[in-house]
């Protein structure tokens, strides 16, 4: 630590003594156009090579600088989006026009290298993906996650449920830990943000996990949800450990980095969108129709009342989820700088999507304000701040044990029943179920308003202390807050059917989740630009604190109407809390040289975590990477670069570290005894080495770009659970231990096919694939803990030797009973049978531009996988399935010791659909009365199709929300949609 | 030049201020055992021994304390469909080292021996300014009798298979020893306990408030002079299975078993009044609430081998604790009887269980009577327990007729408090298809319980090791 300290005072002595020399020289005006169109340029950077003069263009593009000297210059010219292009002026020439080609498969974007530092993607020696602002918002999504499906190789983004308001998990490079976070960080412009997903009490009426509180199996939203994707300028998505290793015990599962909206110089302009919209259920099962009471008491129901019904059948499925939601997005931004220096961004989102069902619901109101200031030519103050509020009502779907989810009841009792309200305003009693419980009912008279304050604030102070042509010096603070307050209700009434059989009749849940999340941080940066090289180095600290804060009071025995917990007769009463805090010391150095061919960088992380057993030591996470652009290239090449990285990033522990004391009472008296759980004092983060190698190949002058990577991910330490001898007291330990190996591969391939007058059209083809293997484990094999219902349906087992996401089922029978119709309980083979983790997934992502007209779709591929579709299991066992033959034979195969219930869970899915069109300037002017710049409109739709052979409502479901393992549980869920919008959008 | 100073300066602060923030977060959620290494106060002491006396008392609320080993002595039946635990692999089979019925009698125990372990490491901190030094002594000698019953409990049901002795490093997995070891240190155990006891002095009271089944029942433990009372029956117990002990017998021990008893009688024999047969210490069990915890024994699945009713003497007034019940069929079993207390109801899940009561003393000291030859003092002690159940004396002078005697008293007198009938036919080598009709076909007469599964993964292990002495 010294050492680092002193080092840093080192290049600040380097820094004062540097001097700056200034000369007159000429003034060079000219425009910047876009190459084909002619369309002028704004923002654009224009500087004049090899000084640290420079410009930005106005709003025609236009420009003016001033050169040192009369002699021949070179003008370099960048804009985000375009490739960068130098151009020479001869000595005494005053004017240069420049035209910029469209970046359009991203051969020049700034990529992350650390917390300050960027590279070009000429030179990146990872593969970082870059998504940008048009492509995420292409389609309108609910929130960010759906925004990034199909859209990065080596990410599996997967949807828990149809139910409105997200729960989404995303998977970069598969799996890397059993026990410890297993979700990628957030980091909101240098903010880490957090990604919870915290429960909002269902369980407590729908016993999935018994008990008087929310559960896993509560239908629950990962917290990023709440971000507004449009005010998202890039998300950076560093995949692994040899691009993430600076974020130490955090970074194992990769950092999807966030860089919000910044003012910037030129014309404000007011950008407004206007969405309106409508959903619809995308699949149903099939539920069998009866035709005659005879069919209806065979299959062991009551048929009273059979003949009487007017219609037999009933579509319960569209009778309850047939809702098609009005729903609606607005939109507006403002974006501008002043002359004073101050730039800003300002936004505001108000957005609302129904639920299939009338009574679910989805809203969400933002409003942000980014705001720069500069004070004189060093000194750079930034403040970002986002307020959100959204409103979640979800209903009940899910696993359920007390009879309450519609599919469940739809199961249950024989589709001639009309359980819809009745004209006198009552709901008909189930007359088959125990409970008597309505589904209709359920869904009128249940409430689960999830309402979700959210602020979240950066700010960072920026010194340049030397800015010259050959050498800078900045120092950066930055540091924020991410903070959220989840207040949850349930609320199920006494006349609710369901409820009467309870001793306590009415139930509500109150939980209120308190969390904030606070980083800190400093960076030095120093690059040194020399004739043979130039060197960039960083070195800082960072802090990470959260505060956790949960507490859920659960009422039993309410009077209707009653909205207040502490009118129950009976009050259940839990809280957990938790602090963390991190901090960091880094230092990187990268070293561009051979005429900017080779890039060398070598960086170290030094982190120490209160989680650690000893929260005083600091663990290091190294990283070493270079990329070489080849000077001799192939026919048709423009570019072509080999790159290699590796790098080290931690996972830390969440628990285990304490023995505690566990509380039991006799006759009233608390007491304390060690709980069985033993403490380990050595407990230490999970460490994950990745090393990943590639190439990136430009061809036929940038039409096409070729890129491959292959990476090879160890993990060690793994924090796993050992059971301890018994005799000692305890029964288990959490221990660090074990090995998982992940191989993986990801390709893409972009390409300009057509590019002729009007028309355009750009491919962009995508592939991964990744296998994880358990390569060492000191316990015996077991049950990862993330929840599953047994091995006679399925659940993922870990066991060394075995693929990490391998599926473990009943399948197989030793010798059959002597009626040859079922399988003894010990003759049963349990087996694993298959890979629940899809063999690759590939994207497919077209547009096609002819003139003011643009179409544009995005292809999502999964070959492989396995489900283990439960929701089968509810109508086969039931006999409500419509395919009877099928069901019988499932049935008759299960008590074989045949795995059923476990299907293949691939699938093609049009994720994304848009045809846009650009008003002329005429008409838009002509519309808007004449303040409008630009207008588009836009047809688009998300999910519109999907390609399967699941059976069940969708294959990407998981009854337990986002967890590592055993993802594939699919317990009769919210049924998905697809979603239509119309947009407007202006700016002014 | 003067700025940059200003500037360099604010950075290495806001450096020097990050390696300075505390790293340590004190977990906030539940305290630690962390919170035991300080100095011990009496709200601690409270709070640990509740906790260790909560632990004992749910370790013995289990199905392998008082039910299983009903089952094993051919008492009780449990009969439902969660089989093969009840059924399976206790009458028809050996039961399983990783199930419900072959784990149990283990881990509960040793939980409560480490809370024990806590407390006695703790009482070294225990401040005078807190603690009388007889309190200290009081609360060890307590506490180390309470281990004593925990080991016991552990032995009582893995005989050959051995025990561990628990020893206060928390990472010490001890070598498995064998019956006889064990209960040598077992012996020592009360006897150390009794050493602490007497230091304290007679009247001194323990400082902390002990449950009711520790001061309702005739006699007040909490006071030291009693606690030595249940030191001593507890030792006198141990000792007459020291030395009974079927596969290495120490017949020195009757008459050192015969004494401790009559120490913690407090009369010779036939002289205990029938009034005191009640007095003892017991669990108190406390259902619903949050605290929520039925007795086990009060559970509708659970009825007694028809043979219990058959064999009740015509006048026997305990006959009462048995009752009809409708049908309990399974598995090839069927009874129409069981216990008063196992008829589950609110009153009976309350029903306190005895942890040893002073009619358990006197069939004891029966026991080690005839086995010291003493068959008059032996008659005396039984006949005061049967005649106060209206039943005519009896006599006896061999062995034998002796062993029967008090096997038919301590049957229904301790009906359903514990293992007492399993240890007894075991150690008078009467469990085994000689003296019991098998229930099953295959009836293998289970005589201890395997080592947990868990126990022999941690040790590497697949069977039970050889038990060392």
């Amino acid at each position: 630590m010294t050492r680092i300290r002193s080092s840093v005072f080192s290049l600040l002595l380097l820094a004062l003594f540097s001097a700056s020399a200034f000369a007159q020289g000429r003034r060079i005006s000219g425009r910047v156009t876009v190459e084909g169109s002619g369309e002028p340029l704004a923002n654009a950077s224009v500087s004049v090579v090899g000084t640290a003069l420079g410009t930005y263009t106005d709003d025609q593009g236009r420009f003016s600088v001033t050169t040192p000297d009369n002699g021949p210059a070179t003008l370099r010219v960048r804009r985000i989006g375009y490739i960068q292009k130098s151009v020479a002026v001869p000595a005494g020439a005053t004017e240069s026009n420049i035209g910029l080609a469209r970046d359009i498969l991203q051969l020049e974007t700034q990529v992350v290298t650390g917390t300050a530092t960027t590279v070009s993607s000429v030179n990146a020696a990872n593969a970082v993906t870059v998504i940008n602002s048009e492509k995420l918002n292409k389609v309108p999504a609910q929130t960010i996650d759906y925004a990034l499906q199909g859209k990065i190789p080596g990410a599996l983004v997967t949807q828990n449920s149809g139910a409105p308001g997200g729960g989404v998990q995303i998977q970069l490079r598969g799996i890397s830990t059993i026990n410890a976070s297993f979700q990628p960080i957030y980091v909101i412009d240098g903010v880490i943000v957090d990604n919870s997903q915290i429960a909002n009490g269902i369980n407590a009426i729908t016993a999935a996990a018994g008990g008087n509180f929310g559960s896993t199996q509560d239908v629950r939203v990962n917290r990023t949800a709440d971000l507004n994707p449009n005010d998202i300028e890039t998300i950076q998505i560093l995949k692994g450990p040899s691009a993430s290793s600076i974020y130490g015990s955090r970074g194992t599962n990769g950092v999807i980095i966030i860089t919000t909206k910044q003012g910037q110089a030129g014309q404000t302009t007011l950008d407004f969108t206007q969405r309106f919209g409508s959903a619809a259920i995308s699949n149903k099962i099939g539920i069998r129709c009866f035709s005659s009471g005879a069919e209806v008491d065979a299959a062991g129901f009551d048929s009273t009342g059979f003949g009487a019904a007017t219609n037999k059948c009933h579509d319960y499925q569209q009778e309850l989820y047939g809702e098609h939601p009005f729903n609606y997005q607005t939109i507006a931004s403002l974006r501008g700088a002043t002359p004073g220096g101050t730039n800003f961004y300002l936004s505001g989102l108000v957005q609302h999507d129904g639920g299939l069902v009338h009574n679910d619901n989805y809203n969400k109101q933002s409003i942000r304000a980014n705001v720069g200031q500069k004070f004189g030519g060093r000194l750079t103050a930034r403040v970002n701040s986002e307020l959100i509020h959204s409103l979640t009502e979800r209903g009940i779907s899910g696993n359920d044990n007390t009879g309450i989810n519609p599919y469940t009841l739809f199961s249950e009792q024989p589709s001639f029943l009309d359980l819809r309200r009745q004209a006198d305003g009552t709901f008909p009693v189930g007359p088959i179920v125990a409970n008597t419980s309505n589904p209709f009912q359920n869904a009128e008279l249940i409430k689960t308003p999830e309402d979700v304050f959210r602020m979240l604030g950066s700010g960072s102070l920026a010194y340049d202390f030397i800015s010259t042509d050959r050498q800078k010096l900045d120092f950066t603070l930055n540091g924020g807050v991410d903070s959220y307050s989840d207040h949850a209700k349930v609320i199920s009434p006494a006349t609710a059917y369901v409820e009467q059989v309870n001793a306590n009749p009415g139930t509500i849940v109150v939980g209120d989740a308190n969390i904030v999340n606070a980083t800190l941080g400093g960076i030095l940066r120093h690059q040194l630009v020399a004739n043979a090289f130039s060197a960039t180095t960083s070195a800082g600290f960072g802090q990470v604190r959260r505060n956790t804060d949960v507490i859920e009071n659960t009422g039993r025995g309410i009077f209707p109407g009653v909205t207040n917990v502490s009118s129950a007769t009976q009050i259940f009463t839990t809280e957990s809390q938790d602090i963390v805090k991190s901090s960091s010391l880094f230092g990187q150095e990268e070293f561009l040289t051979l005429s900017e061919r080779l890039l060398l960088t070598a960086g170290v992380t030094a982190e120490r975590t209160s989680n650690n057993g000893d929260p005083k030591k600091y663990y290091a996470y190294p990283k070493f990477s270079a990329s070489y652009r080849l000077p001799f290239l192939p026919p048709k090449t423009d570019e072509l670069k080999l790159r290699l990285a590796y790098g080290r990033a931690g996972n830390q522990p969440l628990s285990g570290k304490y023995t505690f004391l566990t509380n039991l009472i006799e006759e009233g008296v608390t007491g304390f005894r060690a709980s069985t759980a033993k403490g380990f004092p050595g407990i230490k983060p999970e460490t994950t080495s990745e090393i990943e190698g590639g190439l990136d190949w430009t061809l036929f002058t940038g039409r096409a770009r070729f890129s491959a990577t292959q990476f090879r991910k160890q993990t060690d330490n793994l924090l796993l659970t050992a059971s301890i001898a018994p005799s000692t007291g305890f029964t288990s330990q959490t221990i660090n231990g074990g090995q998982l190996v992940t191989h993986g591969t990801e390709l893409e391939l972009g390409m300009t096919p057509i590019r002729m007058g009007q028309l355009e059209w750009i491919s962009n083809t995508t592939y991964s694939s990744n296998k994880g293997k358990v390569t060492q484990l000191p316990v015996p094999g077991f049950i990862p803990a993330s929840g599953s219902f047994g091995s006679r349906f399925g659940n993922a087992f870990i066991k060394q030797g075995q693929l990490i996401t391998v599926l473990q089922a009943i399948n197989g029978c030793t010798a059959l009973n002597a009626a040859g119709t079922a399988c003894p309980s010990a003759n049963r083979v349990l087996t694993f049978v298959g890979n629940s983790a899809p063999d690759y997934e590939m994207g497919f992502s077209n547009d096609l531009n002819f003139g003011s007209f643009h179409f544009s779709s995005l292809v999502d591929w999964r070959k492989g996988g396995l489900g283990v579709n439960l929701t089968n299991d509810y109508f086969v066992g039931a006999g409500t399935l419509a395919d009877t033959a099928r069901a019988t034979k499932m049935l008759s195969d299960f008590a074989k010791g045949i795995d059923v219930w476990v299907e293949n869970s691939g699938f093609v899915k049009i994720r994304e659909l848009t045809l846009g069109y650009d008003l002329p300037a005429g008409l838009a002017t002509r519309l808007f009365q004449g303040r409008v710049q630009s207008a588009r409109v836009e047809l688009s739709g998300r999910n519109l199709k999907t390609w399967t052979k699941y059976t069940g409502l969708d294959p990407e479901v998981s009854n337990f929300g986002n967890q590592p393992l055993g993802r594939f549980q699919d317990v009769t869920p919210y049924p998905p949609s697809r979603l239509w919008y119309f947009t407007i959008n202006t700016t002014f | 030049m003067k700025r940059y100073s200003t500037i360099a300066l604010a950075v290495a602060v806001a450096a020097t201020a990050a390696c300075k923030d505390n790293a340590v977060v004190n977990p906030i959620d539940a305290p630690t055992v962390g919170a035991l290494s300080g100095a011990l106060t009496r709200v601690t002491l409270q709070q640990l021994a509740t906790g260790a006396l909560a632990q004992d008392r749910g370790s013995a609320n289990a199905f392998a304390y008082a039910i299983e080993t009903g089952i094993l002595a051919r008492d009780v039946y449990r009969i439902d469909a969660s089989e093969p635990r009840f059924v399976q692999e206790t009458l028809g089979g050996n039961p399983d080292p990783g199930s419900f019925s072959g784990s149990g009698a283990w881990q509960g125990y040793y939980t409560a021996m480490r809370a024990e372990n806590n407390l006695i490491l703790a009482l070294a901190n225990a401040p005078a300014s807190q603690f009388t030094a007889a309190e200290v002594n009081a609360t060890r000698g307590f506490i180390r009798t309470m281990k004593a019953i925990e080991l016991w409990r552990v032995i009582e049901v893995h005989d050959t298979v051995g025990a561990t002795i628990q020893t206060d490093d928390v990472d010490a997995v001890t070598p498995v020893r064998c019956k006889t070891a064990v209960l040598a240190y077992i012996a020592a155990l009360l006897d150390s306990a009794n050493t602490d006891l007497a230091a304290a002095g007679g009247t001194t009271v323990v400082p902390f408030k002990m449950p009711s089944g520790f001061t309702a029942f005739g006699r007040d433990y909490s006071k030291v002079s009693n606690l030595i009372l249940f030191n001593r029956g507890w030792k006198g117990k141990v000792d007459y299975y020291r030395a009974l002990d079927r596969t290495s017998p120490t017949p020195a021990l009757f008459a050192t078993a015969i004494t401790e008893l009559t120490t913690a009688l407090g009369a010779g024999p036939g002289a205990v009044p029938s009034s005191q047969f009640n007095t003892g210490a017991y669990y108190v069990f406390v259902p619903g609430g949050s605290e929520n915890t039925p007795n086990t024994i009060s559970d509708s699945k659970i009825g007694l081998n028809p043979l219990v009713q058959d064999s009740v003497q015509a006048g026997d007034t305990r006959a009462s604790k048995i009752v009809p019940r409708t049908a309990l069929a399974g598995f090839g079993l069927s009874t129409t009887i069981t216990y008063v207390f196992a008829v589950a109801s609110t009153a009976n899940q309350s029903h306190p269980l005895a942890i040893l009561r002073d009619e358990e003393l006197v069939l004891l000291r029966a026991q080690a009577e005839i086995e010291a030859g003493q068959f008059a003092n032996a008659v005396l002690d039984v006949n005061s327990v049967r005649t106060s159940y209206g039943l005519t004396a009896t006599a006896f002078a061999t062995q034998a007729a002796g062993r029967n005697a008090v096997l038919y008293e301590k049957r229904y007198s301790l009906l359903f408090e514990g293992p007492q009938r399993f240890d007894d036919l075991r150690e008078y080598k009467m469990l085994n298809a000689t003296f019991h009709r098998p229930e099953t076909s295959t009836d293998p007469f289970n005589a201890a319980l395997p080592l947990p599964r868990a126990e022999l993964n941690a040790r590497a292990l697949t069977t039970n090791p050889a038990c060392t002495s």
